[in-house]
């Protein structure tokens, strides 16, 4: 019974986090500009590999290794944001400008 | 020949004494009269308790400052002028001083700042700028006084609990991390962990903390902040739905938009804290920081309004300040945001 329950919830983990990490490489694509991407390449990624480390500490149950899948889990959510940021402040410095609903009406696309 | 106006800004730094002697030696060589202002800015609202020691050191600074200045110039044609700044405002870090020095500089046509090297420019974090970019950035010369510094050892006299203190936590932290890497039931990695526990917090203690350590808030903080990771990780959970039903959606609805948000955090670890979390909770992201002022990307409209609502900001304050601070009017309320058009930045 609590292996079953085990299994699945390691399958549900799993399944989260591969749909979080399409949705990421998805929003990557579509959206347009510098900004928009940063927020969906760095956030959906984190919650994408987030799940995923869960689901690995899940499988190896309660062993040594468990530990160091939480402490990276740890600090991918410390690194990454500071990733985003760096990228989305040497844009703004830059000089790219953000991309908004009346840029695209105005026909200036990038 | 028209008197030459210098402005010194002072911290309690290991290198303010030969500052002081620099701004008043250069100054001579340059002009024959030559007036220094010394001023200290008060990165505290004075009117608080632990801000009204902090006014009380700074009074003492400048007037041992103003002492070192007459015994430089001997005879020389020397005034000194010695003024508190921040005392009716509320100064957060490197922007906001080089603000405020370059209103006092216009007030009193200074043409030159000399900055310390040393200088410590209210709060900082690495997202911040440097107070020369600041300076920079308002247009106001400086001249950075070539100083010889000691290497950066902690003051080994005085301030004995603080320096004990923050031995102590470096200590057991490091032992923490490594026994959780290690083995904490085998007695080589006990013994390896103490020694290299002990090298660490020796060599490395005065710059893992920057800031003192207090016996009592500390730990408090410690286990608020694990009250607080839970919550900021559901916050993620809901923010990510949100984005992701977004970007599924083939019309692909968003609205990007620059906003400014004016944070009510104190010191630059708080600050830090709270980008990071606005960073982390998709459709948020922050692009400068400006001192407290954040300059936040948002994605989608809903995304934008949960950051004006500032429930974020409260959860901080919560963490740092304790549960009083978090009853606090949302951005929102208080007149803390904007949206920026295109045309900033």
């Amino acid at each position: 019974m609590i292996e079953s329950i085990r299994f699945w919830a390691i399958i549900v983990l799993i399944a989260f986090g591969l749909f979080f990490t399409f949705v990421s490489a998805m929003g990557v694509l579509r959206l347009p500009d510098v900004y928009a991407r940063a927020h969906t390449a760095s956030q959906a990624d984190t919650l994408g590999a987030g799940l995923a480390l869960a689901a690995v500490a899940l499988a190896l149950g309660w062993q040594h290794a468990t530990v160091y899948t939480v402490l990276l889990l740890f600090f991918v959510f410390i690194t990454n944001p500071t990733a985003a940021h760096a990228i989305a402040r040497s844009a703004a410095e830059s000089g790219i400008d953000p991309w908004t609903k009346e840029s695209e009406e105005e026909g200036e696309t990038k | 020949m028209a008197a030459e106006r210098v402005l010194v800004p002072l911290s309690d730094t290991v290198t303010v004494r030969q500052t002081v002697g620099y701004a008043v030696q250069s100054g001579l060589e340059r002009a024959d009269e030559l007036e220094v202002h010394l001023v200290v800015a008060l990165p505290h609202e004075a009117d608080l308790i632990e801000g009204q020691q902090e006014t009380e050191a700074a009074k003492e600074l400048l007037s041992k400052a103003a002492n070192w200045v007459r015994e430089d110039a001997g005879s020389g044609p020397i005034t000194v002028e010695t003024t508190l700044l921040g005392t009716d405002e509320y100064l957060f870090g490197p922007r906001d001083f080089a603000s405020a020095f370059d209103d006092y500089a216009r007030e009193h046509d200074i043409e030159l700042v000399v900055l310390d090297p040393e200088y410590q420019p209210g709060a900082t974090a690495q997202m911040l700028q440097s107070i020369e970019r600041e300076l920079d950035a308002v247009g106001l010369a400086y001249d950075e006084a070539p100083v010889e510094r000691p290497a950066r050892h902690e003051r080994l006299v005085g301030d004995g609990t603080e320096r004990f203190d923050r031995l102590f936590a470096l200590f057991w932290i490091s032992y923490g991390f490594y026994l959780i890497l290690g083995d904490p039931t085998y007695w080589f990695d006990l013994v390896t962990g103490a020694a290299v526990a002990g090298i660490v917090s020796v060599s490395l203690a005065h710059i893992t903390f920057t800031f003192p350590l207090d016996r009592i808030q500390s730990p408090i903080r410690t286990l608020r902040f694990g009250l607080y990771v839970p919550y900021l990780i559901w916050e993620i959970v809901k923010a990510n739905l949100a984005i992701s039903i977004v970007i599924l959606r083939p019309s692909l609805p968003i609205d990007p938009t620059m906003t400014r948000l004016n944070a009510r955090v104190r010191g630059g670890l708080p600050l830090l804290a709270l980008a990071n979390s606005i960073t982390l909770t998709p459709g948020t992201l922050v692009v400068r920081g400006d001192d407290q002022r954040l300059i936040v990307h948002t994605l989608i409209p809903s995304a934008r309004e949960d950051l004006f609502d500032g429930s974020l900001e409260r959860a901080v304050r919560f963490v740092f300040h304790g549960r009083e601070a978090a009853a606090i009017a949302s951005p929102r309320e208080r007149g803390d945001t904007e949206i920026l058009g295109g045309d900033e930045q």
